[in-house]
């Protein structure tokens, strides 16, 4: 299944395609991210030393599109709050 | 059509301000006052200081822009969404914590009421305008995290800000449910 996995990292955002063979979970979307931005893949984003922890704090969120296809979007939390809370870890 | 905003924070002030000329009924609902500090990253001016923030913004839009709005300067919970939103045709999240998100989310899925959020990264750099169908909030990495308080992110909360406001006059003109990420780089759509 060839889905489009969009990155957005350091306030930059490109889209990566991606062969998926069935669901795959957070940490390992993470984890192909890291390797595609360190490895220049991704148009536009390329961080050969990318930090391992670098998508630690990420969300993935997926969308299926209306055309059939599937996208995902690892991207940053977007809490903006004050307020106390406990964080729960994606898996 | 009504409209209510539902905390008038960084995001929600501006907004609101950009929402001005949709001609819609504006209601606003905060229960925080303005503070100093709120005038360098928020929509009110300095003779607000001190002032509630929904009964200030409805002063400003009356004076500067002379557009009437309802002010609901109180803690929007559980026990008055219904109350507070219940008369909306559109309620828009700008909130800046996940149990009000949480709250008013429930309220808008059992209503059936339209939703849109907005949400901001604490280092300013990533900005989400999504539709209740498809949004779920976000906790925050750390306790206490810092906002955009100091002002430091005003542009960028501006552009988060303009296209949550777009995303507004999308739905109230054409009936349209647009979703955008917000980057340094652009502001992409997303889906609808």
């Amino acid at each position: 299944m060839m889905v489009t996995l969009n990155i957005t990292l350091q306030g930059v955002s490109a889209d990566y395609a991606l062969a998926l063979d069935g669901e795959v979970s957070d940490r390992e979307i993470k984890s192909i991210a890291l390797e595609v931005v360190r490895s220049g893949e991704v148009p536009g984003l390329h961080i050969r030393d990318l930090a391992e922890n670098a998508f630690d704090n990420y969300v993935v969120d997926r969308f299926d599109t209306e055309e059939g296809g599937r996208r995902i979007y690892l991207r940053p939390k977007v809490p903006f709050g004050a307020t106390p809370c406990r964080v729960s870890e994606t898996p | 059509m009504r409209i209510v905003f539902c905390g008038l924070g960084a995001l929600g002030s501006a907004a609101a301000l950009l929402c001005r000329n949709l001609g819609a009924e504006l209601a606003l609902v905060d229960f925080d006052r303005v503070e100093s500090k709120n005038v360098l990253a928020q929509g009110f001016v300095k003779q607000a200081i001190g002032r509630n923030k929904a009964e200030a913004l409805k002063l400003q839009l009356a004076n500067f822009y002379g557009i009437k709005a309802e002010a609901f300067g109180v803690r929007l919970t559980e026990a008055n969404v219904d109350a507070l939103c219940g008369p909306a045709d559109l309620v828009v999240d700008c909130f800046d914590n996940r149990a009000s998100r949480e709250v008013v989310s429930a309220f808008a899925r059992r209503a059936g009421k339209p939703l849109v959020h907005a949400a901001i990264a604490g280092d300013g750099s990533f900005g989400l305008v999504r539709w209740d169908e498809r949004f779920t909030p976000d906790a925050e990495d750390r306790e206490g995290q810092a906002t955009c308080e100091g002002g430091e992110h005003l542009p960028f909360i501006g552009l988060v800000a303009a296209t949550l406001a777009r995303a507004v006059q999308d739905h109230v003109q054409r009936g349209e449910k647009r979703d955008a990420m917000v980057t340094l780089q652009a502001v992409t759509a997303t889906g609808r």
